[in-house]
């Protein structure tokens, strides 16, 4: 196979700052080893998250000059907004400052105690909104998709039959949504198909069950199927995009990812007197209808960058890309969750240190490696992102313990790539010197971004 | 000495522009129609001279533009959260301060954390979000400003000023641990842009003090608020628009702040307080609403611009051309006959519906009509400031309030001299034809904050 060259160059760049080892074992002690509270000035190569870390274009910052402040009726809103409705179909469509509001609007409304909201996975976000609302969120990923080191080309898909199952335990009418995260982002960037996605439209249908989608990684997902599912080998991203949002009564997406903008998501949907009752929710905490808390630039870049997203020569760049680096960990011996995913190389953080218990957090102690030896921030998705303690305050792990390294669109270079591959590979060969770690102080919601941890001394 | 008087002229000059549409009468006519004589429903594109806000509208400076460009988009511990951090500990003197996306995110948290169900919030005189998240958190807003803010005629030189005896009512009636904070804004918006003077603020601090109430700075105009003080209170003559801003803010005990309207940015907000606890406990809640606690729903850029605008906020050259541009614009709107507001706020020219169409009750909306009417003669937009703005009460009655008012608000740095003789003169015209202005009823109403989309029909 020819290299594959990215679709574009670089017409603006920004530095990065080099610190020693010396200098980083004492910024992580001091940031408690949580990655979220290291400056950025002090991370080399930044994979904590490619939410909000796209480089955009220069048509995108062609659009950031155009974007009409208006606080009413802007035209960057009706050109956002026909964009969002070319993608998807649906002619409901309300702009907020990002993902989480959007849920956040949402999951007050349908959400609340006794009711159980139903996915493949659903991501820190989004579950804390769903909890915040008194209301539970319950995960039924596929078998496949609980086992990283099995190959199989859509883990991201929904267990149906279990998906049945908790409809008859739980009861359809205390049941108010279903929602599949395209692509499944805490289980390895794995993409659902347009198989799986059917055959829950057709559960949910039979159930009144409303379906939404997380659309943040839409594209990723699409370009999946084109790859993996025989009969869509001839379609288009943009056709797939737009069967695949048919089967579902609503989205909601973080604009941070899929469509290369800084800040921005939005809410779609097809029921008028739920978006109704979204907007009136929209305007207590994020701002009028058509700017939703974002400025008019913001929808102007979200609407080009919808469009590049599905490019097909990009997203060619760019899950090869991540199969890049998945493939150089592999032959290196790394266990790391296959095949490869569409935005990040996932450490299994379990097999990476099988000498720390879980109760000492292996996937944290593993992000502190990275950072100390290379400068690298990733983070942890595993017991301290999703854990959760019994009654007699025993810890209640997560199913996986994975550290994600999540790729930036159109920022890192292959030698940026290539120098990230060397330090997890030399942190491999030294992973019998890592600690496992305790946790001092944490908040009682989404503990992992400001939670302190630190080293426990192995004797 | 000459009497000649120093104009007001703007302490920069134009980088870059942006292109305007010209309307036909017959155009305004059916846009007003598409959008039910709602000036937030008519698209931007159908307005000429856009009056409706000073949030989010400003002109960035080329610098702020800079600062676009050195955005640190990581999604924790960016550059320009420190930078940000920073320049409100220097400038405003607040401990911790805390990202949202803009002000009305603020103002949900620290309602969130700081009021319990039955407190009262008293405040000088509500603002419809601040008011709504109040109420929301369980709570209920008392106005505690002084009677003279409800009089459009009374030309007192701080009509944003708080009663303390009437403060004092509430402290007796429902008791000082019912009352978490006071609602202190300065630029009392819904008052026509009414300062508040340092020695009310000195007093309101000693009396809160002893009771052990909180003060809570809603600062969107602060440094407008800041000029009225140099210019009209004794002692504050020779001070910088920058210290009173800092002596203001250290009255108070926290923030919120809409970084769109006096910092010059087009997005963004801030809640800054002195308690760690308060500060910690939001830190916790910001993640589920807003977003991380170093970006807060921001972009980095963002962050950045607004860092640059705050310092550019508090400079007197700044200041007095941007409240210079406002009188000059009411002094013409007055010249024409048109009643105003008095004395001229700091941020837009509010006319009083209720003496411009005596002839219109209140329950047909007198302000709104008279929005769509401006906005027929010349394509200005403006914003109704009274009963549909105020709402309803708990009980389902609509609050009539005392002053019924047309918002023409300035954006900072965007509009000319003579962009400000075209809305006086539109004004005036309008003036001349009162007579045969009919009222509206509405006709779609909906729950929070009807003001932004409620529709509206004229009466026969």
């Amino acid at each position: 196979m020819k290299t594959i060259i990215e679709p574009f160059r670089i017409k603006s760049v920004e530095p990065i700052y080099f610190n020693t080892k010396e200098e980083r074992i004492n910024i992580i002690n001091k940031a408690s080893f949580n990655p979220f509270l290291i400056h950025s000035n002090d991370v080399i190569i930044d994979l904590l998250t490619d939410s909000g870390t796209s480089a955009m274009s220069s048509n995108q910052w062609a659009g950031i000059m155009q974007g009409d402040e208006s606080y009413a009726g802007s035209p960057s809103f009706f050109r956002f907004e026909k964009v969002v409705q070319d993608i998807t179909g649906m002619p409901l469509v309300i702009p907020t400052h990002q993902g989480r509001a959007a849920e956040k609007i949402l999951f007050s409304i349908l959400g609340g105690k006794g009711k159980y909201f139903v996915s493949n996975t659903l991501f820190d976000t989004t579950r804390a909104n769903i909890e915040y609302s008194g209301a539970e969120g319950i995960d039924l990923l596929c078998e496949e998709g609980k086992h990283p080191s099995i190959p199989a080309p859509f883990k991201g898909n929904m267990d149906i039959a279990a998906l049945q199952k908790v409809i008859v335990e739980k009861s359809a009418a205390n049941i108010p949504l279903c929602i599949i995260t395209i692509t499944n982002n805490s289980g390895g960037g794995q993409p659902v198909s347009m198989a799986n996605i059917k055959a829950v439209r057709k559960v949910c249908k039979e159930n009144n069950i409303p379906l939404f989608i997380d659309a943040c990684r839409f594209a990723e997902n699409s370009y999946f199927i084109k790859l993996r599912e025989k009969e869509y080998a001839d379609k288009t991203v943009p056709e797939i995009a737009r069967e695949l949002f048919s089967y579902a009564d609503g989205c909601t997406m973080s604009a941070k990812k899929d469509a290369f903008a800084n800040i921005g998501g939005f809410l779609a949907m097809h029921d008028e007197a739920l978006a109704l009752q979204c907007r009136n929710l929209l305007v207590i905490t994020e701002g009028f209808p058509t700017y939703g808390g974002l400025a008019g630039r913001d929808l102007e870049a979200i609407a080009i960058g919808l469009k590049e997203v599905m490019e097909e020569h990009y997203l060619q760049y760019r899950i090869r890309s991540i199969e890049y680096l998945t493939n150089k960990l592999i032959a290196a011996g790394v266990p790391v969750m296959q095949p490869a995913g569409g935005h990040a190389v996932y450490l299994d953080a379990k097999a990476f240190l099988s000498h720390i218990p879980i109760q000492q957090y292996p996937g944290q102690a593993l992000v502190g490696a990275l950072y100390i030896e290379g400068g690298i921030r990733g983070v942890e998705i595993g017991s301290l992102m999703f854990g959760k303690y019994d009654e007699q305050h025993q810890l209640i792990p997560a199913v996986l313990e994975l550290v994600r390294l999540a790729i930036p669109r159109r920022v890192y270079t292959q030698s940026h790539i290539d120098y990230v591959a060397e330090v997890i590979i030399e942190v491999f060969n030294n992973r019998e010197k890592i600690q496992g770690l305790t946790i001092i102080e944490e908040a009682p919601m989404l503990r992992h971004f400001t939670a302190k941890l630190q080293p426990i001394n192995l004797k | 000495m000459t009497n000649i008087k120093r104009s007001w002229a703007e302490p920069y000059k134009m980088k870059m522009v942006e292109l305007l549409k010209m309307t036909s009468p017959a155009q305004r006519k059916k846009a007003l129609l598409a959008a039910g004589f709602n000036t937030f429903l008519l698209k931007s594109e159908d307005v000429y001279i856009d009056l409706l806000t000073d949030s989010g509208t400003s002109a960035m400076s080329d610098r702020q533009w800079a600062g676009m460009m050195l955005g640190d988009e990581a999604y924790a511990g960016s550059r320009n959260f420190y930078h940000l951090e920073e320049v409100v500990r220097e400038v405003y003197g607040y401990k911790y301060m805390i990202p949202t996306h803009q002000g009305r995110g603020a103002e949900n948290i620290l309602s969130k954390i700081l009021i319990k169900k039955g407190d009262i919030i008293p405040g000088n005189m509500y603002f419809t979000t601040t008011r709504l998240h109040q109420e929301l958190a369980g709570g209920k807003f008392e106005d505690i400003i002084i009677d003279e803010a409800h009089d459009p005629e009374n030309e007192f030189a701080f009509k944003g000023n708080i009663d303390l005896n009437k403060l004092e009512k509430l402290v007796k009636k429902h008791g000082a641990k019912k009352i978490p904070y006071v609602s202190m804004a300065t630029s009392v918006n819904m008052a026509g842009g009414q300062p508040i003077s340092m020695k009310n603020l000195k007093e309101l601090r000693a009396y809160t003090k002893k009771n052990g109430i909180l003060v809570i700075h809603d600062m969107t105009r602060v440094a407008e608020n800041a000029y009225f003080i140099q210019q009209r209170e004794k002692g504050y003559a020779a001070k910088s628009i920058k210290q009173i801003v800092k002596e203001i803010c250290s009255y108070t005990d926290g923030a919120t702040m809409s970084a769109k309207k006096d910092a010059l940015v087009n997005i963004g907000g801030f809640l800054a307080v002195n308690n760690y606890d308060i500060f910690e406990e939001a830190r916790n809640m910001v993640v589920v609403y807003e977003g991380l606690h170093t970006y807060g729903g921001l972009a980095g850029r963002d962050m950045e611009a607004m860092a640059i605008g705050i310092g550019e906020s508090v400079s007197d050259e700044h200041i007095r051309a941007r409240v210079g541009q406002v009188i000059y614009l009411g002094e013409k709107m007055m010249d024409y006959g048109v009643p105003i507001v008095k004395p001229i706020g700091g941020h837009g020219i509010f006319v009083d519906a209720k003496k411009f169409l005596p002839h219109i009750p209140q329950d047909q909306f007198p302000a709104q009509t008279l929005a769509a009417e401006i906005y027929q003669d010349a394509g200005v937009r403006t914003m109704e400031r009274g009963v549909v703005s105020a709402g309803r009460k708990a009980n389902g009655d609509n609050y009539f309030p005392k002053l019924e008012l047309v918002r023409f608000t300035i954006p900072r740095r965007v509009y000319t001299q003579a962009h400000m003789d075209v809305i006086a003169e539109s004004a005036g015209r309008v003036y001349e034809k009162r007579n045969s202005i009919k009222g509206m009823k509405m006709i779609y109403e909906p729950k929070y904050l009807r003001f932004f989309q409620a529709r509206f029909e004229k009466l026969k």
